[in-house]
């Protein structure tokens, strides 16, 4: 909690310049008016978003909406081709520096865990310190062991990823991207590729981390999960954000036709 | 005549004039293939480019010396260049034709390797911010490389053949010296069994690297398949990209 704070204080006068005078702090992450087209698919069409510090998001709607679009342009994996992003007050504007500052404010979990096939569990914790954070092998092995620890698989850390179950995949996963000590996490659909016995110890790791007052955007089908951690739930549908709301509120009355009709079929 | 005496064989496999063309074979294949990755390499990067230029000749550099048989280019860079006052050593030809060759090949094999290491891999070194070199040389290079070894392992098993096509423009390497011992002693099958006999040990020892080699870079991926949990999620980040 004292790192967060902090930031906000040593941020606090930069972004007085251009933000909005009841803005107190930069939001983790602001976007105005985002555009992003695949040919001629418009994958986020005018996305306005914004991001508190802390805040825990989660993102939903149905398949093809521009979710996963949406949280893949935050960290610059996917570029977005109109509108403004700010992460911490950083602009993504394309320029390398720029890019590489929010990567290294962001984390990120995917679908499909990503781990590196050929390095143990801990070479793929420690890789990124190592050579992105010039930390040495042993500061970089007890930063991992740490994490390793937190989501609960210090002991498979010399074992190679294909020998972990998916659950124990994306755990690790999670700890890699802590290891870079990341301010805002980003979790595009973490449990869907996963055995239905195994969702469970994904989320609950996930639910430490938001505990611990992680900024979070949660790509995720799971409703459970929403309900329980988010502080507001964004629907998406055809790369709009067609309603934002506090889960309560979401899931009792939902506002558009469209979100009354996904919660009917995704709710059984 | 009409007999074939395993003892003049033997002779000839510990002839020494033969041992020698089999140290010029070795050494044929050693350059060809450092030589070929090295180009090939090259050529793979400029093919994988974006710039249509740069991924169109080396296109075409690929599809030529694919398409010829070698034994046109070594003869032609031989005895056909000094046409235009362009002149190597006999030895010079053999290993430029071979290399010129080698890495049309190696470059289609380095290529596919790293077009099978998934996109996924590289968006997970960009999001924990590791620099380009760091993201080839520790994320997609390992990977790309474990991919190419049974493909690598096939052409240089060719290619130590294919040496023997050298023995045309006259480079004394084991082929080339057994013609020679041939034509000196005209006990045919007996020299061409004592090649033959040296040509299986060199291949033979090539499969026994190559299978070490498979087994080393391949430590991580014997586990894969014991997988536990996972719904192989191939692909699914590319497909919810483009989503």
């Amino acid at each position: 909690m004292s790192e967060i704070s902090m930031n906000t204080a040593t941020n606090g006068g930069i972004e007085g310049v251009n933000a909005q005078p009841q803005l107190r702090e930069v939001p983790a992450v602001r976007m105005e008016a985002v555009y992003k087209h695949y040919g001629d698919f418009t994958a986020l069409n005018e996305v306005d978003l914004k991001v508190a510090k802390g805040e825990k998001i989660v993102v939903c709607g149905p398949s093809g909406s521009g979710k996963s679009t949406l949280i893949r342009c935050i960290n610059h994996i996917e570029k977005h081709d109109e509108g403004l992003i700010y992460v911490n007050g950083i602009e993504l504007d394309h320029q390398r520096k720029n890019i590489d500052a929010v990567r290294r404010d962001t984390g990120m979990v995917f679908q499909s865990f990503n781990l590196f096939p050929h390095m143990t569990v801990l070479e793929n914790c420690t890789l990124a310190p190592m050579t992105a954070n010039g930390m040495t092998k042993a500061e970089a092995k007890d930063l991992a062991m740490h994490f390793l620890a937190k989501v609960r698989i210090p002991e498979q850390a010399d074992k190679f990823p294909g020998q972990l179950s998916g659950g124990q995949q994306q755990r690790v996963a999670i700890a890699r991207a802590l290891c870079m000590r990341p301010k805002i996490m980003l979790f595009d659909e973490p449990t869907s590729a996963l055995d239905p016995e195994m969702v469970k110890e994904v989320l609950e790791t996930m639910k430490k981390l938001a505990e611990d007052g992680m900024t979070m955007l949660c790509v995720t089908h799971e409703m459970g999960f929403a309900r329980e951690v988010a502080d507001r739930i964004v629907f998406m549908n055809d790369g709009k954000v067609v309603e934002q709301a506090a889960p309560e509120a979401f899931f009792k009355q939902p506002k558009s036709e469209r979100a009354r009709t996904f919660l009917d079929q995704i709710i059984h | 005549m009409s007999h074939f005496s395993p003892t003049a064989a033997v002779n000839y496999f510990f002839n020494y004039f033969l041992m020698k063309g089999v140290l010029v074979t070795i050494g044929l294949t050693v350059a060809a293939v450092i030589g070929g990755l090295i180009l090939g390499m090259g050529i793979a990067l400029l093919r994988m480019s974006s710039n249509p230029a740069l991924s169109g000749a080396a296109r075409i550099y690929i599809w030529f010396f694919r398409g010829t048989p070698l034994l046109i280019q070594l003869v032609v860079i031989y005895s056909g260049l000094p046409q235009l006052g362009i002149k190597f050593s006999v030895i010079t030809c053999a290993l430029v034709g071979l290399i010129l060759n080698e890495a049309a090949y190696l470059a289609e094999i380095v290529r596919s390797g790293f077009m099978a290491v998934s996109a996924g891999q590289r968006e997970a070194a960009w999001a924990l911010s590791l620099s380009p070199w760091t993201t080839f040389r520790r994320v997609t290079l390992p990977q790309a490389f474990q991919l190419m070894i049974p493909p690598l392992g096939n052409s240089i098993n060719s290619l130590l053949k294919a040496t023997s096509l050298a023995s045309v423009i006259s480079v004394e390497e084991l082929m080339r010296r057994s013609d020679m011992l041939m034509q000196e002693h005209f006990q045919i099958l007996e020299v061409y069994a004592a090649a033959t006999a040296y040509y299986l040990i060199l291949t033979s020892v090539w499969d026994a690297v190559q299978r070490r080699l498979e087994k080393h870079f391949g430590r991580s991926s014997a586990a894969k398949s014991r997988r536990a949990g996972a719904r192989v999620p191939v692909a699914q980040t590319s497909v919810e990209a483009s989503a």
